[in-house]
């Protein structure tokens, strides 16, 4: 009995980071579900999506420390492909009549529920990262970083530009309303454990040790192009998923939603949070959206009797993305993800005073006991 | 005929053509100096052309000097208070740091200058009047946007080859540490370098605007993808290449809007971005920069044979 507690108390502690996010996620769908309040569900609902995106953003930029303007043009792409899927027929005969016929013959008929079509707008985001990704994987550094935003772009460009298959730069309206917070909610939780255990995976070493020094990871033998093309394609299938859950929650959505606007959130998220850990998306994902949705409820009803003009939202989430990267490079967490409770207490004096000079991931692989003794191996390697 | 309406649309193309080299070469002035891929140029236009609008009742020269004023102004402030706490961060912060101080200024102006009805600059009448030369129309502005365009395009090359804060400019964009020990003053260097962007600016932006008209919170946005694109096809280590990319950019650009049918014309920008990747992938450097290699490459094959030591 006593062995199977420790296997336990061993696998919870490997999990931790997930499981407490998770429950922080879990405890926020219980309070909205209670309180009842649609206003209250809508913000919670834009917090969930948020950080499914920053979560994306986490496990390809927060790994492999190349920087990503594009993922949402995946988000878009799931939103509209989903919400070609499950629009009623009737309703897809009138508003996109002019279809090419080799999209309409399928498009048309089809009456997907929200699950199945989450899961073809996934595959469609995924298909198309695939296809950019192998540019992107080919790129470092501020060439990246352009590329992705020519992506964004090139999505931008096209669904305002096709309106017989997107309905152009207007709203497109009849999308079943269909996510729920608990979908969400449910959605979430299994995307913090993949990205967890995407980062502690060898592939998430490899693209972190590359991220420290790339010379070093690649005379180890790190296929740095294969690993972060990996990356890039799972982090947009995150985002073609978050895309079929909002285009299915805020039934009415338009091109626009999916522009620099959102990009610069999300980033601003993640880089405020702490872009290198699952724990800092969590966290910039909860400052950033309370701040911003404060405001935003300020430019409406007014927040204690002062009415903000409308964009303060927007501005306040510019100004902490700069305060951030002035004064906290590393974001709010500085990287850490939540720790043991127990590792706290258990230190003694000489681990307190190693504890400024030993990296994270090290400290974490000690902690987790001999199991993981392997992780350090590629980790040391990062300090060369 | 078809001649003549090429040649027509050729002239057009120029003179849109110049106004992105001399964008795209602002841009290139602080990428080189600082690696700063400067977002925040865009929201320069759109302070500059929202200064012309509450200048405009004083007639053209105190309108045109004074957004000049204000453009420099607001681009050293920038350099102050953004920039400099994180200068000798990673380029992509450079990136994410200038990004916010775009948003963050289309914010302000979203709740300040661009409030209520839409706002625009009308044109001076003696701008769009037409000159026919050997069966062209060329508008006073067309001829004004290449004049300017070259007096700057002339004037930057003699203030960076013939002064020595244009030497020491360059030096800078070599090796930034290095010229810094060799006794430069990196703060005056950049301070100038953002000084002389927000002139390029601000010319960019009264040439825009007279050109346009109307002045919105996002105006910036699309001439700075443009010169940005131009820019990063071209080269944006190097001025030459990346004034020869926006330039080429521009005139592609246009020549594209007026040559193809209204429903693929579009999608200029989409393909615009793709040849952006596609160049990034095989040209990291630009294509000035792939150009002169192969040039390289090719003189030496033949050359070496005869100038090797037996």
């Amino acid at each position: 009995v006593s062995s199977a507690l420790a296997l336990a108390r061993r696998y919870v502690r490997a999990a931790w980071t997930p499981i407490v996010l998770s429950a922080v996620v879990v405890i926020t769908w219980a309070f909205v579900e209670n309180a009842g309040s649609v206003t209250l569900e809508e913000d919670v609902m834009r917090l969930f999506l948020w950080m499914m995106l920053v979560l994306a953003w986490q496990l390809f930029s927060g790994n492999s420390g190349v920087m990503s303007f594009g993922h949402v043009a995946f988000m878009a792409a799931g939103a509209y492909f989903a919400a070609l899927l499950t629009m009623s027929p009737t309703l897809k005969e009138t508003t996109f009549a002019d279809m090419p016929r080799f999209l309409a013959s399928w498009i048309h008929p089809a009456e997907l529920g929200l699950f199945e079509a989450t899961l073809a707008a996934g595959a469609l985001a995924a298909g198309l990262a695939a296809v950019f990704g192998i540019a992107v994987a080919r790129l470092a550094g501020i060439a990246a970083a352009i590329a992705t935003l020519a992506i964004l772009v090139i999505m931008f460009t096209f669904i305002v530009q096709t309106p017989s298959v997107t309905g152009g730069s207007d709203v497109l309206v009849g999308v079943p309303r269909e996510t729920t917070p608990g979908n969400v909610a449910l959605a979430l939780v299994v995307v913090i454990f993949a990205v967890y255990a995407f980062k502690q995976s060898r592939h998430g070493m490899r693209l972190r040790a590359s991220r420290e020094n790339q010379e070093a990871a690649q005379s180890v033998a790190v296929n740095l192009r294969l690993e972060r093309y990996i990356a890039f394609v799972i982090a947009g299938l995150i985002c073609g998923v978050a895309g079929a859950l909002y285009a299915h929650y805020f039934s009415g959505f338009a091109a626009a939603d999916f522009y620099f606007e959102l990009t610069f959130i999300v980033v601003a998220m993640l880089v405020v949070g702490g872009m290198q850990s699952v724990a800092g998306a969590v966290v910039g994902t909860y400052f950033l959206t309370i701040v911003y949705l404060t405001a935003r409820r300020g430019e409406v009803d007014g927040v204690f009797g002062v009415e903000t003009p409308s964009g303060t939202a927007n501005l306040l989430v510019a100004v902490a993305l700069l305060l951030a990267l002035i004064l906290r490079p590393a974001g709010i967490t500085g990287g850490r993800e939540v720790p043991w409770p127990g590792a706290l207490r258990r230190k003694g004096p000489v681990a307190a005073s190693a504890a400024g000079t030993v990296p994270e991931e090290v400290k974490e692989a000690i902690a987790a006991g001999p199991s993981r003794a392997d992780a350090t191996t590629p980790t040391s390697g990062e300090s060369l | 005929v078809t001649a003549a309406i090429d040649l027509q649309v050729g002239v057009d193309a120029v003179s849109f053509g110049a106004l992105f080299a001399v964008m795209a070469l602002g841009l290139a002035l602080l990428f080189g100096v600082m690696r700063l891929m400067n977002f925040a140029y865009g929201e320069l236009i759109m302070v500059g052309g929202y200064t012309m609008y509450y200048t405009r009742d004083l007639g053209a020269f105190p309108m045109i000097v004074i957004t000049i004023v204000v453009v420099v102004l607001v681009s050293m402030l920038m350099e102050l208070i953004a920039f400099r706490p994180v200068r000798y961060a990673a380029p992509v912060t450079l990136l994410i740091t200038s990004f916010a101080v775009s948003f963050g200024l289309q914010q302000v102006a979203f709740m300040t200058v661009a409030k209520g009805r839409q706002k625009g600059v009308e044109p001076y009448p003696w701008l769009t009047d037409q000159h026919h030369i050997a069966g062209l129309r060329l508008s006073n502005l067309d001829i004004l946007t290449v004049l300017v365009a070259a007096g700057l395009l002339i004037g930057m090359t003699l203030l960076l080859k013939r002064t020595t804060i244009g030497i020491q400019l360059r030096a800078s964009t070599e090796d930034y540490e290095m010229a810094q020990l060799v006794g430069i003053r990196g703060n005056r260097v950049i301070s100038f370098a953002f000084a002389i962007t927000g002139l390029l600016a601000a010319a960019v932006c009264v040439l825009y605007v007279l050109r346009t008209g109307s002045l919105s919170a996002t105006m910036g946005v699309t001439p700075l993808l443009i010169a940005f694109v131009g820019g990063a096809i071209g080269g944006l280590g190097s001025l030459t290449g990346a004034a020869l990319g926006g330039f080429t950019l521009g005139v592609v650009i246009n020549s594209i809007q007026s040559s193809l049918p209204v429903d693929l014309s579009g999608y200029t920008l989409m393909f615009a971005f793709l040849f952006v990747i596609v160049v990034l992938v095989i040209a990291p450097n630009g294509l000035l920069d792939l150009a002169r290699r192969v040039w390289s490459a090719a003189t030496t094959r033949l050359g070496i044979l005869d100038r090797r030591p037996a």
